[in-house]
């Protein structure tokens, strides 16, 4: 009888997708294989599972932990399989140790297996009453809970823990998207949830050298190294801001200041797009936040793009948004003391209710185009790798 | 030190030579560099989470874990028997200020001894110390089966694991085996001395031991030694694990063949790591063996450096060596870039040196 260890994985969504389903998982697959680069494994593919084996035992929680960072994945088990029919599972169920109270969950996926899911759970059961003293059955509240599954591959899998992954959809699924990543805590959060819902992901950061330090950038490259965990790579975009703000400073009403800022952000973040054919961009804006956050704020820094623009932390709390930064490791860095390019020239009084008439107005005294075309020429790229 | 790691230490002291936390440029930089080698570190220790404080070499980092996870209250602290000095001393230190402090004993195999272990965990235990692998003897522990003992009888306690002797020598992950904290040291993979880290899976796990600037996440202050750190990561770009295990293990087996033909020679098998072994020479005293086999160009041991100086060796003693068994034997270590015609003479020049030294003293 041949029995081994093996990672069986379980996916989410992707079930619903119809014909691309196919698609969806080898995109999955192709992830999977991504993220454990560097480790020795195979993968084999059966309906409605994915199988990780022939790893090595030191390794197992490495590869655990990485494949929890996979998106579209819902579950992990840590389970045996075993080859060839009822005799064998058998065999291997009676050698299990059990205490406490227990059921049997079982699945038969492939039903020319003998044995319905019912016999086979009642079969069991008996099997482990009797290779097992002070053991008894709890439908409802049991201590351990014995998953069998029959799957089309002619295998069954035995396994008693369930791992929660990350969920979502795999990267890339949806397309490609650009973050305006600021320093600050909400954009990284903003992006982990659109590669979550399967964008594969660039971001733009702005700086102002010499009035931010090389340190806030280095921050900004440590946080784009920080999602990788999640999204593979990152391509960073570093746009100097310096002259832009200070053309604003010289030119505009410091009470527009601000706005006038996030509108020429958005233009550029919309070239860039444009560029590298990105279909949509994200921002970390939570409603009511500052001031440049509010309906009305919004409104305007979005009516000089036609792209759509994500902002999937809209209804969020702060509080909300930490936890899941801590989440995904990025608060720490987050939190590090150094200015960012919205906290230069920062008016005393930033309005709060800006309209698009009076920002188009000040905008008249600018040389707007050639400003974006400048700053982009003259942008910084570099490809963050985890 | 491989030679490299010197030229990686003159550029980052004398080239690029700036403090990680000033705000300059150029100290943006030293500091990227410095996070790049605390993940390269991460990686090789098998870690997906946590971090790495760098420190000067793992009596620190050892100081640092148990001083660090020390609380008020009415907490206890179990510590192996095995315990290198960096460990064994602060324990003792504890039992002084009167913390409540157990020891366990080693197996004949000269590893913690599990069933006495599970005997003085409970809830009250705060933290477990246990080496991965014995300077004295190469004897590897079980920390998973010591961690799996943790989470079933004291939740909540810490478990540090000193892989001084371990850390690029075998092959294991943080990961894997659960731990809270980890030491290592840089010169014992041919880095350079006087640099070290701590790996801990969560920075709140500990509080500083000293104070200052804050550096290393407020967990060790003082500039970072920044041209030590960069040639530790010159270090660890240049060994292979699992190439030099093989080797090594192939040097072990080939020294041991020719030392075991004599048959005064006694090796003392621990089932551990192929990079040290202890010999026992019956009827020659181990310093004796120690300054013959000197002059003849092979430098062994008596018991590892840091507790050469004393007598005795409480390690053997307590697996349950008697005193003249201890006083005649001597440490050996390997590394995998001694080749097997070098191992082979070391061998035979120990047999023909303790056959000598036999008829001299009879």
């Amino acid at each position: 009888m041949e029995e081994r260890k093996v990672l069986l994985l379980k996916f989410g969504e992707l079930f619903l997708k119809g014909k691309n389903k196919r698609d969806f998982e080898r995109l999955l697959m192709d992830n999977i294989r991504r993220k454990l680069t560097g480790y020795d494994f195979s993968m084999e593919y059966t309906s409605g599972r994915i199988v990780i084996e022939n790893y090595e035992d030191i390794e197992e929680s490495v590869i655990v932990e990485k494949l929890k960072t996979v998106f579209g994945l819902i579950g992990i088990a840590k389970a045996v399989e075993i080859d060839g029919g009822y005799e064998n599972i058998k065999k291997y169920v009676s050698s299990i140790k059990l205490s406490g109270t227990f059921r049997v969950s079982a699945k038969r996926a492939d039903k020319r297996f003998p044995l319905t899911s019912v016999e086979l759970e009642r079969n069991l059961g008996e099997v482990l009453l009797n290779s097992n003293e002070n053991l008894k059955v709890d439908l409802h509240t049991p201590k351990t809970i014995l998953y069998v599954e029959v799957r089309f591959n002619g295998k069954c899998y035995i396994y008693h823990e369930n791992i929660k992954c990350a969920g979502g959809l795999p990267l890339g699924s949806g397309g490609e998207a650009l973050l305006l990543l600021s320093g600050g805590i909400d954009s990284p959060v903003a992006g982990y949830l659109m590669a979550k819902r399967g964008l594969k992901i660039q971001a733009v950061h702005f700086h102002s050298y010499p009035y931010t330090s090389e340190q806030a950038k280095e921050k900004v490259i440590t946080l784009a190294r920080e999602l990788t965990d999640y999204v593979d790579e990152i391509k960073l975009h570093i746009v100097s801001f310096t002259k832009i703000q200070e053309q604003i400073h010289m030119n505009c009403d410091s009470e527009y200041m601000i706005t006038i800022m996030r509108r020429i952000m958005m233009r550029i973040a919309e070239k860039i797009c444009e560029r590298e054919n990105l279909g949509a961009i994200i921002t970390g804006e939570s409603l009511g936040q500052v001031a440049s956050q509010t309906m009305q704020s919004i409104n305007v820094t979005n009516s000089v793009v036609s792209l759509p623009v994500f902002r999937p932390l809209i209804a969020f709390d702060k509080e909300d948004i930490m936890d899941i930064a801590n989440k995904i490791g990025t608060y720490e860095t987050s939190i590090l003391p150094y200015e960012d390019c919205c906290t230069v020239f920062l008016p005393k009084h930033p309005v709060i209710k800006p309209t698009i008439k009076r920002a188009e107005h000040l905008e008249k005294f600018l040389n707007i185009d050639a400003l974006v075309k400048e700053a982009i020429e003259t942008e910084e790229v570099m490809l963050i790798k985890g | 030190m491989f030679k490299e790691c010197v030229e990686t230490y003159s550029f980052y002291a004398c080239d690029e030579f700036y403090n990680p936390s000033a705000v300059s440029r150029k100290s943006a930089f030293v500091h990227a560099k410095l996070d790049e080698v605390r993940r390269d570190v991460l990686k090789k220790l098998g870690a997906v989470k946590g971090s790495v404080i760098f420190t000067g070499g793992a009596t620190e980092s050892n100081n640092l874990a148990i001083y660090g996870s020390v609380k008020n209250g009415d907490f206890e602290y179990v510590f192996s028997s095995g315990e290198h000095p960096s460990v064994y001393n602060v324990a003792k230190a504890l039992e002084l200020e009167g913390k409540k402090v157990h020891f366990v004993n080693l197996d004949k195999d000269g590893r913690v001894n599990l069933s006495e272990l599970e005997k003085v965990v409970n809830n009250k235990t705060r933290l477990i110390n246990c080496m991965l692998v014995s300077n004295e003897t190469g004897a590897i522990n079980d920390i998973k089966k010591i961690v799996e003992l943790k989470n079933r009888l004291a939740p909540k306690a810490l478990v540090h694991v000193d892989a001084v002797q371990g850390f690029m020598k075998i092959r294991f992950s943080v990961e894997d085996l659960g731990v809270d904290m980890l030491s290592f040291s840089a010169h014992k993979f041919h880095g350079p001395k006087g640099v070290g880290g701590l790996y801990v899976r969560s920075m709140q796990l500990i509080k500083n031991i000293v104070e200052g600037g804050g550096q290393e996440f407020g967990l060790r202050s003082g500039t970072e030694n920044i041209p030590g750190i960069m040639a530790m990561q010159t270090a660890l770009s240049k060994i292979d694990v699992k190439e030099n295990y093989k080797h090594v293990s192939k040097l072990k087996e080939k020294f041991n063949e020719i030392v075991g033909q004599e048959s005064g020679i006694k090796v003392l098998d621990f089932l551990g790591s192929p990079y040290i072994e202890v010999l026992i020479f019956s009827g020659v005293k181990g310093e004796t063996m120690l300054h013959a086999l000197e002059e003849k160009g092979v430098i062994v041991g008596l018991g590892s450096a840091c507790s050469a100086k004393k007598a005795g060796n409480r390690i053997l003693e307590n697996i349950g060596y008697n005193k003249d068994e201890i006083l005649s034997s001597c440490r050996v270590s390997f590394n995998a870039y001694m080749s097997e015609s070098e191992i082979e003479e070391a061998g035979k020049i120990i047999a023909m040196v303790y056959k000598d030294m036999l008829k001299r003293l009879s």
